[in-house]
């Protein structure tokens, strides 16, 4: 096989946790991966055969579902977001763990409740997501995309309610918002695109067999 | 300030020289080897009413079709997505007296009412065979060597053939590891998406080892034997065994036992055509039921190519165009046609042998290279 595989990583919160996991499936980047200012995006590792890309989290699901990487990591709230046909998410890696929820003033009028409500604007960064959820409560739900800073819309009248990974909740708190209702639990997965799984069969399924491997170990140590 | 041109509609497009021949030369080559192993070509309409489209696909969901009301009978038209159904209906009406087993192929245009970002195409070329009448081993063998033939004489190399058994998990939750109809619809959707942290969530545990048995043939076959350890699978793996001896050893196998992608109305058997170079599948196939009008059923087996991708990859030949001046000898030109090359004659003084693509100029009789 002279193709090498891309893998795709995202920048950010599940980049720390899982550098280890990587390491332990005997994946290590290049010194240069740790380089501040190295602006490269593309990385060499230990293997040949194997690539780093860094990438925004939303972009591991799509360059893994084109086909333009082959195997990535990504937390289930994107992979959920896309709900691309071509991904597989064959390991949970136990990483990365948060919620998405719905959030709104703590002070909020009891008016207004979800359950009082036939529409509600929402904003949020899982459009999709976020629609299918109120679609099932029947709610019809106008969603404002943004890309980050959720927590602002309330108070800035943009939207009364937003739809956001909370893991502490500190930042809901500081911003005088209370979590309502959890939408999902999240963890970082391992995907592998449909085809290449199939294509290179014999070094993906390998690889994925040893993140499972690692992923399994650590649920029985926890 | 001119007005910007019109764009095709979202999902279409010309298809431009030399991917237009090259996609005409590859179905051509395919129907030709379809026909040498005795298959017959048929050729439904681009569009049928509505209820026959749909009544005969468990799959194809109303909204897929492209409809339209026909100002002549007043019905409701749709364009066809898949012409699978349209052969099922051949066969299952017009075709249904005639000796089984029976082989039918067919080519054409389909047409996809929505895009996605994956698959941006709306409009796609199907190439495909089927056997009505039979779905046993046999038949599943001849099909899968058929499919391999089909796309080795389209050029394409580096295949992968991806084996699957559609009701599996059907069997499974019928017999080893019991399920209610709810969880089994959950549990099929994260076998899909091969979501081990869904499963384990679901509490379907011992579906689990099933995402584990996905690999290279050899392996995940044994691992799938470990895991069968009532037997409820034997006759099936005996099947996969059949059907994949006789595949010559270029050919990469693999089996994903939970493979349901394109297989929503495959029964025990299904395949996928993957093959270097195109991150999407080029076809897939399997054996399924073909349902008459006086409720009867009848078992088929049968592959689809969607060749498009092709065209737009591989290597183009190389081709000699002449350039023929103003006043050649007719005769000499007619002979370097039925001798292969390809002739561009000037129709003015002015015309530029280099300028309309030619690599080569008669002088006299003689073709030179430019």
């Amino acid at each position: 096989m002279d193709r090498p595989i891309i893998f795709a990583i995202p920048k950010g919160r599940i980049l720390d946790e899982a550098l280890p996991v990587m390491k332990a499936a005997g994946i290590e980047p290049e010194p240069g991966f740790f380089d501040k200012s190295n602006r490269a995006l593309e990385f060499a590792t230990n293997r040949d055969d194997v690539r780093l890309i860094r990438v925004r989290a939303f972009d591991v699901a799509t360059f893994v579902a084109h086909g333009a990487a082959q195997i990535g990591i990504v937390g289930s709230d994107v992979i959920e977001e896309f709900g691309y046909s071509e991904l597989y998410a064959p390991v949970d890696l136990g990483i990365g763990q948060c919620r998405l929820s719905v959030a709104e003033p703590k002070d909020a009028d009891p008016a207004e409740a979800l359950s009082a409500l036939s529409h509600v604007r929402v904003a949020t960064k899982y459009p999709a997501l976020a629609r299918r959820w109120f679609a099932a409560k029947g709610v019809q739900a106008e969603l404002v995309k943004l890309n980050g800073a959720m927590e602002l819309a309330p108070a800035l009248g943009l939207s009364r309610r937003i739809v956001d990974l909370v893991s502490t909740g500190k930042t809901l708190k500081e911003n005088g918002l209370v979590e309502t209702e959890t939408i999902m639990d999240i963890s970082a997965r391992l995907i592998v695109n449909r085809a290449a799984f199939k294509m290179m069969s014999g070094t993906l399924p390998a690889l994925v067999e040893r993140f499972r491997e690692i992923a399994g170990a650590s649920r029985e140590a926890a | 300030m001119s007005e910007a041109p019109e764009l095709l509609p979202v999902g279409f497009r010309d298809r431009l020289a030399p991917a237009a021949e090259r996609g005409a030369g590859i179905e051509a080559s395919v129907l030709a080897v379809l026909a040498s192993h005795g298959y017959e070509r048929v050729d439904p309409p681009l569009a049928e009413t509505e209820s026959a489209l749909v009544a005969r696909s468990a799959a194809a969901v109303r909204t897929d079709h492209l409809r339209f009301t026909d100002p002549i009978s007043q019905r409701t038209l749709a364009l066809r997505t898949d012409m699978t159904t349209q052969i099922g209906r051949i066969a299952a009406t017009r075709l249904s007296d005639a000796p089984r087993p029976m082989r039918l192929c067919y080519a054409g245009q389909v047409l996809r009412l929505r895009s996605s970002q994956l698959r941006p195409e709306r409009q796609l070329t199907q190439i495909g065979a089927e056997i009505i009448g039979s779905d046993e081993i046999a038949a599943a063998r001849e099909i899968v060597g058929l499919a391999i033939e089909a796309l080795q004489a389209a050029g394409v190399t580096g295949i992968t053939v991806d084996f699957t058994l559609p009701d599996l998990v059907d069997r499974l939750a019928e017999t080893r590891y019991p399920l209610d109809a709810d969880t089994l619809t959950a549990v099929k959707a994260e076998l899909d998406s091969k979501d081990a942290g869904g499963l384990a969530a679901l509490g379907a545990h011992d579906y689990l080892p099933l995402i584990a048995a996905a690999g290279p043939y050899h392996e995940a076959l044994a691992k799938l034997e470990a895991q069968d350890a009532g037997g409820a699978l034997a006759s099936r793996l005996e099947a996969l065994r059949a059907i994949a001896k006789p595949i010559a050893d270029d050919i990469r196998l693999t089996l994903d036992p939970t493979e349901r992608h394109g297989f929503e109305y495959q029964s025990w058997f299904g395949f996928t055509l993957y093959a270097d170079g195109h991150v999407a599948s080029l076809g897939r196939g399997g054996t399924y039921t073909l349902a008459h009008a006086n409720g009867s059923e009848e078992p088929a087996t049968g592959f689809s190519l969607y060749p498009d991708a092709l065209a737009d990859v591989l290597p183009a030949a190389a081709v000699q165009r002449l350039f023929l001046p103003m006043g050649h000898d007719m005769d000499i030109a007619a002979q370097l046609r039925a001798d292969g090359w390809r002739t561009v004659a000037a129709l003015s003084d002015t015309d530029d042998a280099a300028t309309l693509g030619c690599t080569h100029w008669l002088n006299g009789s003689e073709p030179l290279a430019i």
